[in-house]
């Protein structure tokens, strides 16, 4: 585990991970805090993307693959599947430190005390938790994938670029609706008891699995 | 272990064909792998570790045919050191090579002592706390070959283990090889040609997609044998003129002069005398005759 995350956090990412978190939390601005995750989705998706496009796209550069090639499949999955987990859990916790940059620099009014109904502070922090965990495994996943099947750390940024600006566009919001990837940022925010929004982060974790149950083959035969 | 090729061939999209209907047998002991640029020596070595399909012909190790249900199979059973490799830059060699040994399945305490013991063999130990990113080229190389020897293979492929050594170390991997290769079979890929004359019985040159020859290294030098001449001569012009007539296997300043080393199967019209055949004067008699 140690040594997957010195492999999968090396400092260059870390840093600049940290850098885009305080940067995005200084120039948005947000006057209500339920607005903080309309902010942070969308910026949190790119980041992911291009945080976690080379998962296993660096055994390919760095000449690995073709010793990788005779290891287990089983040992394969496994070490791809934990330094994803590494990454995710890091810019969950980024995710997390930037909701609180939010309040340090914008000094949002808080929700609850403009709609009373609306819940504790903590319980829509934890709503907001929930869907950056799904939108970061669908983005950091779809660059891996990406990556491994054109064998280029670039091509699964640039993937995930176009389907990011295509998805993140009123466009998209007017036809996929809640079922948009980026559901919880477009969702209606004035009504807090609206979780329509769930079906988008549904079809993720749909996606999710579906690119997950591909990786062994696709290491098979692009790896 | 026995490793048999028949009728290979390895055409690839672009309708390159890096090996042409290529045959060898390679048994127990290290087996040199000689030739020029473009060979085919990597796209063969690449076929054997199942990293590429052949177009046609066939592969088997030990009698398991090279076939992809038996690739598993085939995979466990080898150790491979590819020309270039850039290991984990931000891991130190210790725990670079923990982690590789992990990923072949090797277990732990196995992994420990056979890491322990390839670092002592390769003159590693006190830089086992070093990153990766910190080592020099030579010491890389070395790493890389521990990862190759790390699950005991019984068939490894290395593809020139040598470079940027320094010659102590050269002669370490060199011995290092010799005793791996006790009842194992090595692959032993390299341009340097005294590599291989110092660690091997058996090579097989390769020019473009063919084996030019397989065989015993005693068997090739008695090919050259009697077409080797070395002569000095004092004028450089006259160097110059055997160098645009003849093959020149080496050349030499020398107290006399310049001193050549002339492949020919004629007696040169020049005052020389025949010189014993070493194993670069075999290859080049080999590559141009």
């Amino acid at each position: 585990m140690q040594k997957e995350i010195k492999i999968s956090l090396p400092p260059y990412k870390v840093s600049f991970a940290l850098f885009f978190v305080f940067i995005l939390s200084l120039i948005r601005g947000v006057s209500v805090s339920c607005e903080i995750g309309t902010a942070m989705e969308p910026a949190l998706a790119i980041l992911a993307a291009a945080f976690c496009a080379d998962t296993y796209v660096q055994e390919i550069t760095g000449k690995r693959s073709e010793v990788w090639r005779l290891y287990p499949m089983k040992k394969k999955l496994c070490s791809v599947g934990t330094r994803l987990l590494i990454q995710e859990g890091f810019l969950l916790l980024l995710a997390a430190i930037g909701f609180c940059l939010f309040f340090l620099f914008q000094k949002p009014r808080p929700f609850s005390f403009i709609q009373p109904e609306a819940g504790s502070e903590i319980g829509q922090f934890l709503i907001f938790l929930g869907a950056m965990a799904v939108t970061i495994a669908f983005w950091s996943i779809l660059s891996g994938t990406l990556a491994c099947i054109f064998r280029s750390l670039w091509c699964g940024i640039g993937g995930c670029l176009l389907l990011w600006l295509m998805a993140n566009s009123s466009f998209a919001k007017k036809v996929m609706g809640p079922r948009n990837v980026f559901s919880y940022a477009y969702r209606n925010i004035t009504d807090t008891g609206d979780f329509s929004w769930l079906a988008g982060k549904g079809i993720c974790i749909a996606l999710c699995a579906a690119m997950l149950l591909l990786l062994p083959t696709l290491l098979k035969k692009r790896g | 272990m026995s490793i048999e090729i028949n009728d290979l061939t390895v055409t690839f999209r672009n309708k390159v064909t890096a090996i042409d209907h290529a045959s060898l047998k390679i048994s127990d002991g290290i087996f040199g792998l000689l030739g020029e640029n473009g060979a085919g020596k990597t796209t063969l070595m690449r076929v054997l570790t199942t990293t590429l399909a052949p177009t046609d012909g066939t592969v088997t190790l030990d009698g398991i045919q090279y076939h992809k249900k038996n690739y598993e199979k085939i995979q466990k059973q080898i150790g491979y050191l590819p020309q270039e490799i850039d290991l984990y830059p931000g891991l130190t060699v210790q725990e670079c090579l923990e982690y590789m040994g992990s990923l072949a399945d090797v277990p732990k305490t196995l992994c420990r002592e056979r890491i322990e013991f390839y670092l002592e063999k390769t003159g590693l130990t006190e830089h086992r706390k070093k990153k990766m990113k910190q080592l020099s080229g030579g010491m890389k190389r070395r790493v890389g070959l521990i990862q190759a020897l790390l699950n005991d293979p019984e068939f490894l492929i290395i593809d020139e283990p040598t470079t940027g050594l320094d010659p102590e170390e050269r002669i370490r991997i060199r011995n290092l090889l010799v005793d791996f290769s006790e009842k194992r079979t090595v692959l032993f890929s390299t341009h340097v040609v005294e590599d291989l004359a110092a660690t091997c019985n058996q090579l097989a040159v390769m020019k473009k997609g063919h084996f030019l020859y397989s065989g015993s290294i005693q068997n090739l030098l008695d090919h050259a044998a009697g077409y080797v001449w070395e002569c000095t001569v004092t004028d450089p012009a006259k160097a110059r003129d055997l160098e645009q007539k003849y093959r020149i296997s080496s050349k030499q300043q020398a107290e006399g002069g310049i001193r050549l080393r002339i492949l020919s199967r004629v007696k040169p019209g020049i005052d020389c005398r025949p010189a014993s055949v070493t194993l670069e004067d075999a290859y080049m008699y080999l590559q141009n005759y």
